[in-house]
């Protein structure tokens, strides 16, 4: 933009207008969150690690340095076998939740879209609850049955929408929408049919639904970050298309866009993501949903600002979450994210009367 | 694919789920008593390799637990957690209790167990403590009392764990015997299974021959607010007892479930209601006569309302003998019983 | 430049044009007009490919307009997009921007021949007090123009435009319209318009297609084609009220 239409944006908007007009101010900030987060995260936990006995296990862990500070084993795996996998693994889900979230709410041209919009959620808890009731014990790479299940649930669920919705072309974008909706209904009650049934098992079903990241380890984190990276990338690289269909399918199209395409691409690409994170941490909500509001709040709707910054605050936000729950007594991390994040979030949207509404 | 086939394949679905889930849930049932003879083998093989009293030449040793898992563990443990209320009074009982450096929050018996550090409440597993307190044996609880994730994550992190659970009575002593290999007690634990054993056969034939035997309703709990009634569940572990101290329990007909509906329990007419309180559940015998449709009841007509300390009575452990004692007093208070042992 | 040969259009069931012959020479500025219903907007849509023909063809440089490639096509025809509601709040300059996506590289984004354009196109439209509000927040005829704008950033040799004026007062229109009479004469945009005011047609115009139930019923200057008899035949209106402007042009 021109130096003289920034400064006219800052005289009319004050504050807010200042930080929209720096996009790069916010990604630093929240940069710098994200770091803070992760320090915090891997030095505090419910045991009490001193700071200079984190420092020494990552040190040696990682680049081989004996800092001369004596280790206990115990201390050891926690600070790398159990909170660093976590933290990173929290960071990885808000991320991918964050980036699927953003995308939805681009293609279906609604606020109110999140990363389960499509049956996804409904679609993994099936899957997870079948797995619970199978008697049978598989175990693939640290991963059981509960997570391929999840995630063959989520991304079967996602498919079938897609199709019955019809595509999201001719038939409207509501009826996507409406069709998720139904699906995701039905499938719900074939959820409760199950726990209905599951007798002792029920626990386990519910603890899934609940999501939580008290599973996260080294192995699943390498198996799940390109599922999630890979999608949240390639998402980024279509941003624009996601922009030009805001103004609708034929104007898209007129613009050189490929509607059906980029629009079977990128939801296959969300749902992608999305059924990776569910299968790895259960439900979790909120996310999705808000994170990519605030960010468009910060810097505007534009795709190449709101995707990465919208991934790396998702990522900085599930990792304190998930740092407050294990702090707090290990409440489930989806109850912290709501409880912390919706007032800072109802506050912003108060404060956005300059024309930047949701 | 037209969308009414498509109609049909959903519902073809979620038929099929149901069935499943149906029928699973048969199966995990059966699986338990699958895996106990299993457990048995562990206690042959252990009296078979150490004929002395020497602990030390029973380790290492791989145990098969309750879930048919093998857990191997290397040396005698030193630095036992416990994440069951059972399970800590077994390890007590045993005389491994100054063993046990953790518990978690509902082992309340022995008042030692009190104050040892709390690692796990009903929700969850504080792997992080459990694991800063370097422990060389876990023990789980099963069928999801302790969360499963947990149990996987501990064991990723190569710390044996071992679960158990007994649905039931027999399932206690075998529980007793695999927890006395794993702790190198095994003389402590056989003769503590034999003890209540002989205990328990000599309460139950005290009052075999009693009759008619009244019908007896264990009110495992009451919702106020919608009426739900719930009852021991068929061939449960607090039916047997019931069973076991002279009653003709009233269950809920299926192994699955808990809850009754108020005309079967109408149907079944209890002459006897026995309320088994503890910290959760405690409601007088007033407020039980008072619920909707209750009066129905021989036992409500005639006041037979007992309340007594469900604790000994439900938690599969050594104070069963104690249980099965409060059950008869309940049910036959006028047979006079041998002084407990 | 765009020449339609033949072309039968039509929705399922429904024959909307019925073999249509229009051909658009480069640097020509035509208003297609015609009652509602007359298949005009699905005429604009066949010839843009958006809506394939069941027979005949459209023809872009000689090339089936369905056999061009979509961005290739993009930066050949400019289309001034319907009027539609953002579901978020979008500035207007954000939105003009949006025209240079035929243009931009995928990965890189605005360069500044694409931004300068941009700024181009907000001035000549008269919106440049406007850059940088809310779009959501605009009125019917300031969002319209944004739209304008969106098509003239496109920088497209083509410029079609399907009723642009529909919810612009008086003045509006008729800058809109002295500015689609500059971008022809001045950078030689050949312009297609689909216009229901005759009124405006016939003054800004020099060539006028009428269309009337699917079929081309007249092809040439306005005088020629806007006559009274035409007009009562066509419109259904007493072409007394339309007198005044026609006479004009």
């Amino acid at each position: 933009m021109a130096a003289g239409a920034l400064a006219r944006d800052v005289e009319a908007g004050g504050l807010a207008a200042w930080v929209r007009a720096r996009p790069l101010v916010v990604g630093l900030v929240v940069v710098v969150a994200l770091l803070l987060t992760l320090v915090l995260g891997v030095g505090l936990g419910s045991v009490r690690v001193a700071p200079a006995e984190t420092f020494a296990v990552i040190l040696s862990r990682v680049f081989d340095i004996d800092i001369g500070v004596t280790i206990t084993p115990a201390t050891d795996v926690i600070v790398w076998d159990l909170r660093l996998p976590r933290v990173l693994t929290a960071m990885l889900i808000g991320c991918g939740l964050a980036v699927a979230g953003a995308t939805f709410q681009g293609l279906l041209r609604n606020p109110l879209a999140d990363p389960y919009v499509l049956g996804t959620a409904s679609g993994a808890a099936v899957g997870a609850a079948i797995a619970v009731l199978l008697p049978i014990q598989l175990v693939v790479v640290e991963f059981g049955l509960l997570h391929g299940l999840a995630f063959a649930g989520a991304l079967a669920s996602a498919w079938l929408v897609f199709r019955l919705g019809g595509m999201g072309g001719a038939g409207g974008l509501t009826r996507l929408l409406l069709t998720g909706y139904a699906v995701g209904s039905v499938l719900a009650a074939v959820l409760t049919m199950a726990m209905y049934v599951s007798g002792a098992e029920l626990r386990q079903i519910f603890s899934f639904l609940l999501g939580g990241l008290g599973g996260s380890s080294w192995v699943r984190l390498i198996v799940a970050a390109p599922l999630i990276i890979g999608s949240s990338l390639l998402i980024m690289a279509r941003g624009r298309s996601l922009d030009g269909m805001l103004l609708g399918d034929a104007a898209a199209g007129h613009l050189g866009i490929d509607v059906s395409r980029e629009r079977g691409i990128l939801l296959a690409l969300a749902s992608m993501a999305t059924a990776a994170a569910v299968a790895i941490s259960g439900l979790i909500g909120f996310v999705g949903l808000v994170v990519p509001h605030v960010v468009r709040l910060l810097v505007g709707p534009a795709a190449h600002r709101v995707l990465p910054i919208s991934a790396l605050a998702g990522a900085a936000l599930l990792s304190a979450a998930d740092l407050g729950a294990r702090l707090v007594g290990d409440v489930p991390v989806g109850v912290v994210m709501a409880l912390l994040g919706s007032p800072f979030f109802l506050v912003l949207l108060h404060r956005s009367r300059s024309g930047y509404e949701l | 694919m037209s969308s009414s086939d498509r109609r049909r394949g959903v519902a073809l679905f979620v038929v099929l789920v149901v069935v499943l889930g149906a029928c699973s849930s048969a199966g995990a049932s059966s699986s338990p008593a699958a895996s106990a003879p299993m457990s048995a083998s562990p206690t042959a093989s252990a009296a078979a390799v150490s004929p002395s009293p020497s602990p030390s030449a029973a380790f290492p040793i791989t145990l098969t637990d309750d879930e048919g898992t093998s857990v191997e563990v290397a040396a005698e443990p030193e630095r036992i957690v416990s994440l069951t209320p059972a399970t800590t009074e077994i390890l007590f009982a045993l005389g491994a209790g100054d063993r046990i450096v953790a518990t978690d929050d509902g082992s309340d018996y022995p008042p030692e167990a009190v104050a040892l550090q709390d690692v796990a409440t009903y929700a969850s597993v504080d792997v992080e403590k459990v694991v800063a307190l370097e422990p060389d044996l876990v023990v789980a609880g099963g069928l999801g009392f302790t969360p499963a994730e947990s149990i996987t994550k501990l064991r990723d992190l190569k710390i044996p764990v071992v679960v158990i659970y007994a649905p039931s009575v027999d399932g206690v002593d075998k529980d007793i015997e695999l927890l006395g290999s794993a702790t190198g007690t095994t003389p402590k634990a056989t003769s503590l299974t034999s003890a209540m054993r002989s205990d328990m056969a000599a309460v139950s034939a005290a009052v075999a021959g009693q009759s008619p035997k009244p019908r007896v309703f264990y009110d495992v709990g009451y919702d106020d607010a919608t009426g739900a009634i719930y009852a021991p569940a068929e061939d449960s572990f607090l039916a047997e007892m019931v069973t076991m101290a002279g009653g003709d329990v009233i269950t809920t007909g299926d192994p699955n479930t808990y809850e009754i509906p108020l005309e079967k329990l109408i149907e079944k007419d209890p002459q006897l209601i026995i309320l088994g309180t503890n910290p959760f559940y405690s409601p007088t015998p007033d407020a039980v006569a008072k619920r909707r449709g209750w009066d129905a009841f021989t036992a409500v007509r005639n006041g037979d309302i007992k309340p007594v300390h469900d604790t000994e009575i439900t938690r599969p452990g050594p104070r069963l003998p104690i249980g099965l004692r409060t059950l008869v007093s309940a049910i036959w208070p006028d047979v006079a019983l041998s002084a407990a042992p | 430049m765009i020449a339609a040969k033949g072309l039968t259009v039509g929705y399922a069931g429904r024959t909307v044009i019925e073999g249509a012959d229009l051909s658009v020479a480069p640097g020509e500025r035509l208003a297609l007009v015609g009652p509602n219903g007359a298949g005009k907007s699905s005429l604009l849509r066949a010839m843009t490919g958006v809506l394939a023909p069941r027979a005949g063809s459209v023809e872009l440089l000689g090339e089936r307009v369905e056999h061009v490639p979509r961005k290739k096509l993009a930066r050949a025809i400019a289309v001034v997009p319907e009027v539609a509601d953002l579901p978020f709040a979008m500035p207007v300059a954000e939105v003009v921007a949006l025209g240079r996506l035929p243009h931009e590289p995928p990965l890189t984004g605005l360069r500044p021949t694409d931004a300068a354009a941009v700024d181009g196109a907000i001035e000549r439209i008269g919106i440049s007090h406007l850059r940088s509000r809310d779009m959501r927040e605009l009125s019917m005829g300031e969002r319209q123009l944004v739209f304008i704008a969106v098509a003239v950033a496109q920088a497209a040799p083509i410029l079609v435009l399907d009723e642009p004026t529909a919810h612009l007062d008086i003045r509006h229109q008729v800058d809109v319209m002295e500015l689609l009479v500059d971008l022809n004469e001045r950078d030689g945009t050949t312009v297609l318009a689909v216009l229901h005011d005759l009124a405006l047609a016939a003054h800004f115009f020099p060539r006028v297609v009428v269309l009337a139930d699917g079929r081309i019923v007249s092809d040439g200057t306005p005088a020629e084609t806007l006559g009274a008899a035409r007009i009562r035949e066509v419109f259904g209106v007493d072409p007394a009220l339309v007198r005044l402007a026609v006479g004009a042009g």
